[in-house]
């Protein structure tokens, strides 16, 4: 017969061992390795001025060269046109920096080309270069009063898009490529229910809102799996992280410090 | 001391299979307009030092219809999945039965300055910078625009009379008495609001035949195929081109498309 201390110490040993490596693994900074859910829940990334948040800097290939990068702003932008006109219709990726933008592609009339070609809106020529190769973000600031009687938000730009959407303050095209474009009359709206037991934070998710401004493949089947009990690892550290809903509400639609307009439940 | 391996092996694997776990919460790369449908056929190129094969679907499918390669020339559906040779080829089987110099380039191309131009490169052009016989934008400016795929509206094109497709090949299809096509039925959509789908046999039946969908992919009774959207979405039932070729899955309206109220 075995002695039972034996196994006892190496289950123990294990354990710790155990405990150790996934300690060790949290730790090592890749990217799709998550640590405590409860660390980050509360590290929202920082805002920047209202008149630049949602603007981008594109340097994937000025960084070579002596021009200065793009300054891109979501909110001239998008008054004019919904999210899946750029981020689908005209392939344009959901990070910055990663759309393969060439000038030869504009000027052919691919990604900025598309409406930047004197019809739509000022074309590229020697006086106009200076207009989007500003190198610095806060060049739109100026024109950012323009939208001063926009129904007013708490974070990010402080425009609530949704009310000036309603009041048809904006009117944004909803396709450039079909004339007759509908998105799809989907409009079930989804209640979260959160893992927490003492707090109430269920989340609200109504797609009515989304569908105005975007298809729904923007989301589906990458970002969010069409089951609800499919999506793994949806959790409040991850949106941080700039996943799932944190794809467009960290940088652009309305950031994760306007908790109340997911979670209402929340004091 | 064998406790203690078993314990590190176990370690060791649980770090990998979180450091492996997949991306999730961020959306994948859509391919350009020029890139959708193309397929890398790699089963024994880089073994034999040669550069894999870029198949390209639009140029194709603007001359053939899909039934003329997926059931006469017996291509599969998988990209490798037909295990071509080079032998094949040159006994006219798979891209040979085409590409064999009279119906479209062989292997090489009599020239009049030069006695023989070798065309490897024209295929064989994965990761090399072969300029194709036709541009992608030249040759399909002014088709009808769609707004996902290659950006092209393939069924109206073929309406303009822009495309004529061929649906068979001479000396290897077989023309057999047409079928009549079945009616066009609607499949109810199982979530509330959304739209039911309009399924058109005649569309499909047109460019594919019966023997494409029915009976692997479909059975051919209504119904007894059970399927849902995650299964298109992992490129299963219509995902089987819906996903790579033909229009893809993002473009919605384009099959859910009875109105509800």
């Amino acid at each position: 017969m075995r002695q039972p201390t034996v196994p006892l110490a190496r289950t123990l040993i294990a354990l710790l061992l155990l405990l150790l490596g996934v300690a060790g693994c949290a730790n090592n900074g890749s990217e799709t390795v998550r640590g405590s859910e409860f660390d980050d829940m509360w590290s929202m990334p920082a805002l920047p001025p209202p008149a630049q948040y949602g603007n981008v800097l594109i340097s994937r290939l000025t960084r070579s060269s002596t021009h200065p990068p793009v300054v891109f702003s979501h909110w001239v932008h998008r008054r004019f046109f919904t999210c899946r006109v750029c981020h689908f219709e005209l392939n344009f990726e959901l990070k910055t920096n990663k759309t393969e933008i060439t000038e030869a592609k504009i000027r052919k009339g691919e990604y900025c080309g598309a409406c930047h070609n004197t019809k739509i809106a000022f074309g590229i020529n020697d006086s106009t270069c200076r207009i989007c190769h500003s190198g610095n973000l806060a060049a739109p600031d100026a024109r950012f009063s323009e939208l001063k009687d926009f129904p007013k938000a708490l974070y990010g730009d402080k425009i609530n898009w949704v009310k000036a959407l309603k009041r048809g303050l904006i009117k944004p095209q909803q396709s450039i490529l079909d004339e007759n474009y509908q998105s799809i009359p989907f409009s079930e709206g989804l209640k979260l229910d959160s893992e927490w037991v003492l707090a109430k934070t269920r989340a609200v998710f109504p797609h009515q809102k989304h569908i105005e401004w975007l298809d729904c493949a923007d989301c589906h089947p990458d970002i969010f799996n069409i089951q609800k009990k499919g999506t793994k690892h949806f959790r409040m550290d991850n949106i941080n992280r700039g996943l799932f809903c944190g794809v467009c509400h960290l940088t652009v639609a309305f950031p994760v410090q306007d908790c109340k307009r997911c979670h209402p439940d929340l004091r | 001391m064998k406790g203690k391996a078993i314990v590190l092996a176990a370690i060791l694997l649980l770090c990998s299979s979180v450091v492996l776990a997949d991306n999730f919460g961020t959306k994948k790369r859509m391919p350009r307009p020029e890139e959708f449908g193309n397929v890398i056929i790699n089963n024994y190129s880089t073994k034999n030092n040669i550069a894999p094969v870029v198949f390209k679907h639009w140029i194709h499918r603007a001359k053939y219809t899909c039934r003329v390669c997926h059931v006469d020339l017996g291509f599969a559906m998988e990209a490798g999945g037909s295990d071509i040779k080079e032998a094949d080829n040159r006994n006219h089987l798979y891209c040979g039965s085409c590409h064999n110099g009279k119906d479209a380039f062989g292997p090489t191309t009599r020239d009049k300055l030069v006695s023989e131009v070798q065309n490897c490169d024209r295929c064989h052009s994965y990761g090399k910078d072969v300029k194709g016989q036709k541009d992608f934008n030249e040759y399909l400016k002014g088709y009808p625009p769609a707004r996902f795929g290659n950006r092209v509206d393939w069924m109206k094109a073929e309406e303009k009379g822009l495309i004529k497709l061929k649906d068979a090949v001479e000396g290897i299809s077989i023309k057999r008495q047409d079928i009549p096509r079945p009616k066009d039925f609607e499949i109810k959509s199982t979530i509330l609001g959304m739209p039911d789908i309009i399924f058109s046999h005649k569309i499909h039946a047109d460019i594919n035949g019966c023997e494409l969908c029915h009976p692997e992919i479909f059975g051919a009774k209504k119904g007894v195929t059970k399927y849902n959207m995650q299964d298109i979405f992992a490129g299963k039932y219509c995902g089987a081109c819906h996903s790579k070729v033909a229009f893809p899955f993002y473009d919605c309206q384009l099959c859910h498309l009875k109105e509800v109220y």
